[in-house]
């Protein structure tokens, strides 16, 4: 990612790459969250998604 | 990037961060359904186990019930018929209890009769002991008398003997006498008459007419105890005499002896002898008095 060409004023604005990292620790907690959830259920059911 | 895009991403991100932690505290937080189940499986085999337990236990229990029925069954009725054949025998046995009652009672009247009987004899006896040491006392007095008898008998033979020699000698003296009278009155033309004697013969010795019984009989008409008297309902009518002994009698017992004091023609009052202690034995008004038992 390539900070932005302020052709417009200066005014300040963040790197796109902050977002970057923003959505890509949204998508690790979301990760680690379902990570835990199926190990929850692996561990107490056995199985992930089966009904015994 | 346009400014709303970065917002959303912002907001997707905070709400991202946020559903995540909701989840994980809820996931973290919810209950082990599985392990429940299992546990409540374990309890509900081990509940099916122990119904199965309790119903063979009962089947078996069921089971010894009715085989302790049956027996129960056949020792009550060895038990009845033990019962029924018992009673048979207490009938017996109570049958021959009256029985070997009766037979006691019979017993006991018989040895009351018996001992009555022998009381009654042994008073026989007692008297009749009384009777035979006076007897004997009697004999040895009459054969005392006896040989005075004798005695004096041997004397009066001895004097008859001299007598009759005696008397031989004036039987020849008077034939001598008699043959010289006869010669001398012969020359005088004279017998000499039947000779007399001077004192009557004597007859011939009888035979004593035969002794028989007096059989005489009446009853009790006064009696005093106190004086040891007693007055009969016979006298010199029927041939009662002084010094007469009587017999009183009640039906077949002997009572007493009665010896006559005196006489008269309707009665008779007389002594009483060998009176018996019993009060049973005393002698009584209408009791029977006799001569001969």
């Amino acid at each position: 990612m390539s900070p932005v060409v302020q052709s417009r004023g200066k005014k300040i604005t963040a790197a796109d790459n902050l977002y970057t990292v923003i959505l890509a620790v949204a998508f690790l907690a979301v990760f680690a969250t379902a990570v835990f959830v199926a190990y929850q259920c692996y561990t107490q059911y056995g199985t992930f998604f089966k009904i015994q | 990037m346009s400014t709303l895009t970065k917002v959303l991403i912002v907001l997707l991100t905070f709400a991202s961060i946020v559903l995540c932690a909701i989840v994980v505290t809820y996931v973290a937080n919810a209950d082990n359904y599985k392990q429940k189940y299992d546990d409540q499986f374990g309890r509900y085999q081990s509940a099916k186990k122990n119904e199965d337990n309790a119903k063979t236990q009962l089947n078996n229990t069921i089971e010894a019930k009715d085989r302790d029925a049956e027996k129960l069954g056949e020792q009550i009725a060895l038990l009845k018929e033990e019962k029924s054949k018992l009673e048979i025998d207490l009938a017996t046995v109570i049958r021959e209890r009256d029985n070997a009652n009766d037979k006691v009672r019979n017993w006991v009247s018989t040895v009351t009769d018996f001992s009555k009987t022998l009381e009654n004899y042994e008073n026989l006896l007692k008297n009749a002991l009384r009777d035979r040491d006076l007897k004997e006392a009697e004999l040895i007095k009459q054969d005392k008398e006896l040989k005075d008898t004798t005695a004096a008998l041997m004397e009066n033979m001895a004097i008859v003997r001299q007598l009759q020699d005696e008397s031989k000698r004036l039987l020849e003296e008077k034939t001598e006498l008699q043959n010289k009278l006869d010669q001398y009155l012969r020359q005088f033309g004279k017998v000499i008459g039947e000779p007399m004697p001077v004192t009557p013969e004597e007859g011939a010795v009888s035979l004593a007419p035969p002794t028989t019984d007096i059989d005489l009989s009446g009853s009790i008409t006064e009696i005093d105890l106190k004086n040891l008297l007693a007055e009969i309902s016979i006298g010199t009518a029927d041939g009662v005499k002084e010094g007469m002994r009587f017999h009183l009698t009640r039906g077949d017992k002997f009572i007493c002896d009665l010896v006559i004091l005196d006489v008269w023609p309707e009665r008779a009052v007389g002594w009483i002898e060998l009176l018996q202690d019993q009060p049973q034995n005393q002698p009584q008004v209408n009791d029977k008095v006799s001569t001969n038992l």
